[in-house]
């Protein structure tokens, strides 16, 4: 399964990066390896099977429903790059406006 | 320089003032500039956080374990007094408002947080050159890189700067930069440390992680910053690490040495200092067997799946909305705001692993990469629980990395080749085992680490093991 | 041409919790922007959510009240998008492992009468911030308060229709939401919201057609004329030989039209997978059936049981058990020992009544049992009684006492009612000559002006008496 340069687009806008166009045929012939790199999984004999895997506790802690101070020592205001009337501000949606 | 339970015995019974440890700790830090291990330290905020310490009454001091250690921390744990730019430009300037659990602890056990040290951006790396603030140069030898990702830590312990600093691992990032610098590098087993105020890379990987001189100054700030965290669903329900006493023989263990990890081209000074280790384990009484981890070779393109899955997600909250710098493209709508701002504040190794992530999780995709990757972890974990449970072997004996320190820009055009530098590594985070790497000698005068890997949450006997090795393996002589 | 509506809708709901899903942030609607947040909300480098156990309390109750199963291992998974008033990039929620799956509802159709809508499934996420677009001039303005907020999706099957039986499933299923305080169900706030998925077919056919999802519904009644106006759009496009297309529509309650969103005809990819940060959801057996023996009596085994034990009618059934409050109220009202349809009348026609004007109950159900019994004794009118009802929210005077001083107390008493039909009697002369002739039906006549006359305390039901023997 080689990587196409539409591939690369496709990703990229769904994990909304700009990709320079000078950067596109290298990335394709990077990811290209990449993805031929892990492909060798098809190689894992097929009969293999072990119970599935969980990292840490096998089951989540539920956590007391209380309500328990924020714990910040600086509000939104000090780190937001664009705060204004109480509100994180940031451009007209666009594209996006009536989306969920 | 000392270690760690000297300066906290000094500080403590006030045979010597924090005071005078942050000044020979600045000092250091000015003479260790060149190697561009850290990222953010003022003399001023030693001073402070010394004078807080010297204020405690001597009663109060005793109770700290690290009273007046100096620490570094890779600055990927979130600290309220100095920046958190994990190495990259998208969080440039960015001062978290709230520590990270270990970051509460350490202060709260006495520690002098020394410095933010520099890493591969986010933690992806594994030579501390893809960072936005220039590459770590290895103590021994500037042309060459340190490790990585935890690059900037390794480098201040092998230099003496401070006693132990905190790594973080996700496939041997704490691990492999010990094995290269000549260190102690402690991975404990997932859950051991809380993650909350880490930045997350791979969630169901990561592991906060220790650095030390030696391996006593890596098990008491581990011990220090171990236990249960309500803050973290993953954090295992159980008490800081107890420490357990060191060992003089080891007659009643078993060590396994898996024939996956010994391949046919390993790097001759790496062969013989492991053979060396394995030949002083049995002077110390225990049992050497071979054993096989059939799965091992698919260990790398599993971790090349997982880690950029997760990591796709977990960076998908730097978007410019809430903090750190914000580009605006030149739609001037918000998603030309998220593509300018990603677009600008990741580099390269990062694009391409969240690129990775995002097509091994997209539609059409996710069963032949994700599923299946989930599959052989289960498979790898496995063959370890085999191996520890069925063939009762007590730790695993292993080379932590294929060759020592290689040279910097040797593998930055192939990213694949910097994969493998993790081949003795990742399959341990994949099955959440504890793990730790030590020196055991050099090779053309570059250390050599060789690994033990435990079942899960043995670390203090695996600590123990480690100290009757390090007493006996010279862990600075040539080996052929 | 005939046509068949199919119709499924997906409910988002807020539960009723003190703090969010994942962090110790209060749950709550109105306070100023921004101040309800946390690290963990705000998607902060390094933060880790903690699910709250109200949340999956809440979440499993809804399933079983559902008639759902409640599996013993749900798993967590991250819905991957952009969006602002999204702060992690992500949505916690759950895949293709839920809560709870399988369960149904049972409605009244206006159309089919009593059918059972099947629920799909139930899972557990958080609710994202919001976007303003009016509050900063050429800005979009993100608050994050709502971010985390715990959130139940329901999902049913696409098994109405019309948009009748989508408004009657939305009743159904917000009454049941509301028996079991899982949530306020106010849709103006946001604590319940729908989607709907809608599309045609030819009836008797069994694949469905393409379905388009409309949204922006803040009432049932929106709901319904919704769905009306884009059934109707999707015939039209259909018989004018167009497809139709599948898209999401917004609906504008105050144009009553359907507009397409202005979003990307990109197909969404979420790209979900379990988040790692969430170790498996695992729920006992035991727990999952203490939860099940701990749900209240539901509305219709409510209004079966007032029928078929208390002998109610139907309709005084359905009135009261829709409401647990209703219920409550009446069943303390019967408890004290007054008959059932008599307790029912009080409690529909002034409790309710009375409840929707003031907001709560302002008679408790002792004294109104109380006040029952004075004019099912005669001791009071019917009239006065309702009067006396509204007295009783001014005092602490039992309904004795307020009659007694607003004079209400009926007389019985012969010589007293005797000589108020001397007075009437005397007052009439042509109507007695009337009766006299034969005019029995003039006893009526009589009896009202006897009562005027005793300025309504005469005891109606002795008047009569006392009447017939003086026109002998």
């Amino acid at each position: 399964m080689s990587i196409r340069r539409e591939d690369v687009l496709h990703v990229a806008r769904l994990a909304a990066l700009d990709v320079a166009e000078e950067d596109l045929p290298r990335l394709v012939e990077q990811m290209g390896r990449i993805v031929e790199f892990v492909a060798q999984l098809e190689e894992v004999p097929a009969g293999d099977s072990a119970p599935p895997f969980v990292a840490g506790p096998a089951q989540v802690t539920l956590r007391a429903d209380e309500i328990v101070p924020s714990g910040l020592v600086r509000p939104p205001v000090a780190f937001a790059p664009e705060f204004t009337k109480g509100f994180f501000s940031v451009p007209k949606l666009g594209a996006m406006e009536g989306a969920e | 320089m000392s270690g760690v339970g000297m300066i906290a015995e000094a500080v403590s019974s006030g045979l010597t003032t924090a005071a005078s440890v942050a000044r020979e700790v600045g000092g250091r830090l000015t003479g260790a500039m060149p190697l561009n291990a850290t990222l953010h330290w003022s003399q001023a905020l030693l001073d402070r956080q010394a004078a807080a310490l010297d204020a405690l009454s001597p009663a109060e001091r005793v109770t700290r374990p690290l009273a007046g250690v100096p620490i570094a921390l890779k600055d990927n744990m979130v600290t309220t007094d100095e920046p958190t730019t994990c190495a990259s430009k998208i969080l440039e300037g960015y001062v978290s408002p709230y520590d990270a659990t270990v970051v509460s602890r350490l202060r709260a056990a006495g520690a002098i947080l020394a410095s933010k040290t520099n890493l591969d951006e986010f933690a992806m790396g594994s030579s501390t050159e893809h960072s936005a603030y220039g590459r770590v140069h290895h103590p021994l030898d500037a042309a060459r890189v340190p490790g990585g990702s935890s690059g900037g830590s390794a480098a201040l312990v092998a230099a003496g700067v401070v006693p132990a600093a905190l790594g973080s691992e996700t496939g041997g990032s704490v691990r492999q930069p010990a094995s290269f610098c000549g260190i102690v590098g402690v991975k404990p087993t997932y859950g051991r440390v809380s993650r909350y105020g880490l930045v997350a890379f791979g969630s169901s990987l990561d592991q906060i992680s220790v650095f030390g001189r030696k391996v006593d100054d890596a098990a008491r700030v581990l011990a220090a910053i171990s236990g249960h965290d309500a803050h973290d669903s993953t954090s295992a329900p159980l008490p800081p690490l107890a420490l357990e006493p060191a060992r003089h023989e080891l007659t009643s263990f078993t060590f396994g040495m898996p024939r996956e990890y010994f391949p046919a081209d390993l790097h001759g000074g790496v062969r013989a200092a492991l053979d060396r280790t394995a030949h002083a384990l049995q002077q110390l009484g225990a049992t050497i067997k071979e054993v096989s981890l059939p799965h091992a070779r698919f260990a790398v393109p599993t971790y090349y799946i997982v880690a950029p899955a997760e990591a796709a997600a977990n960076l998908a909250r730097f978007d410019g909305v809430r903090y750190g710098p914000r580009h605006v493209g030149p739609e001037g709508d918000v998603q030309a705001l998220y593509r300018a701002t990603r677009g600008h504040g990741f580099g390269p190794e990062v694009r391409r692993r969240i690129l990775i992530g995002t097509y091994v999780l997209s539609s059409g995709y996710y069963d032949a990469y994700y599923r299946k990757a989930q599959q052989t972890r289960a498979l790898l974990a496995e063959d370890f629980r085999k191996v520890f449970v069925e063939q009762q072997v007590d730790f695993l004996l292993t080379p932590t990395t294929p060759t020592p320190a290689f040279k910097a820009g040797e593998k930055m055009e192939d990213p694949v080749a910097m994969y493998l530098a993790d081949i003795f590594t990742c399959s341990i985070n994949l099955a959440g085992l504890p793990a730790l790497s030590l020196p055991v000698g050099r090779g053309e005068g570059l250390p050599i680490g060789a690994q033990l890997v435990g079942p899960m949450f043995s670390e203090a006997r695996m600590l123990a093991v480690a100290s009757a090795i390090e007493a006996v393996v010279d862990a600075v002589g040539e080996v052929r | 041409m005939q046509w068949e509506t199919v119709v499924g809708l997906e409910v988002h709901v807020q539960l009723l919790t003190r703090s969010k899903m994942f962090c110790g942030c209060a749950n709550r609607f109105g306070d100023p922007p921004n101040t309800l947040v946390c690290p963990v909300c705000l998607g902060l480098p390094g933060a880790l959510p903690m699910p709250n156990a109200q949340a999956i309390t809440l979440a499993t109750r809804a399933s079983l009240a559902l008639g759902c199963s409640v599996h013993p291992i749900s798993v967590f998974a991250r819905k991957n998008y952009f969006y602002p008033d999204l702060p992690k990039g992500y949505q916690i929620s759950q895949f293709d492992q839920p809560l709870a799956t399988g369960g149904g509802v049972t409605i009244e159709s206006p159309e089919r009468g009593r059918i059972t809508i099947g629920v799909t499934r139930l899972h557990v996420e958080e609710d994202a911030g919001k976007s303003l677009h009016d509050r900063l001039p050429g800005r979009t303005a993100i608050d994050l308060n709502r971010a985390g907020t715990p959130l139940a999706e329901i999902v049913s099957e696409p098994d109405m229709r019309s948009p009748g039986e989508a408004r009657a499933y939305l009743t159904v299923l917000k009454q049941l939401l509301l028996y079991c305080e899982i949530s306020d169900g106010n849709m103006e706030e946001g604590s319940l919201r729908v989607d709907a998925n809608i599309s045609i077919r030819r009836p008797g056919e069994t694949h469905l057609g393409t379905k388009t999802e409309v949204k922006n519904m803040n009432s049932f009644a929106n709901v319904e004329r919704a769905l009306i106006v884009e059934r109707d759009r999707q015939i039209r496009t259909v018989e004018n030989g167009e497809r139709v297309r599948q898209v999401t529509l917004l609906f504008n309650a105050a144009s009553g039209e359907v507009r397409p969103m202005r979003s990307k005809e990109e197909s969404h990819d979420y790209r979900y997978f379990p988040d790692p940060d969430l170790p498996p959801l695992v729920l006992s057996r035991l727990w999952i059936e203490q939860q099940h023996a701990a749900l209240p009596e539901l509305p219709a085994a409510k209004q079966e049981r007032f029928m078929s034990v208390l002998g109610l009618p139907p309709y005084d059934a359905g009135v009261l058990a829709a409401d647990r409050a209703v219920a409550d109220y009446f069943e303390a009202v019967v408890a004290q020992g007054v008959e059932p349809k008599t307790a029912s009348n009080w409690v529909i026609n002034d409790a309710i009544r009375a409840c929707n004007e003031t907001g709560r109950f302002p008679v408790a159900p002792e004294r109104l049992a109380a006040l029952i019994v004075l004019v099912k004794a005669g001791t009071i009118s019917n009239q006065a009684g309702k009067r006396i009802f509204t007295e009783l929210d001014q005092t602490d005077e039992t309904p004795a006492v307020i009659a007694e001083r607003l004079g209400l107390l009926q007389v019985g008493d012969a010589d007293a009612l005797g000589g108020w039909v001397d007075e009437v009697l005397a007052a009439n002369p042509k109507e007695l000559a009337r009766y006299r002739g034969g005019e029995t039906k003039l006893i009526g006549f009589f009896t009202g002006q006897v009562m005027k006359q005793s300025g309504g305390k005469a005891d109606p039901k002795k008047i009569g008496a006392v009447l017939l023997a003086k026109l002998k």
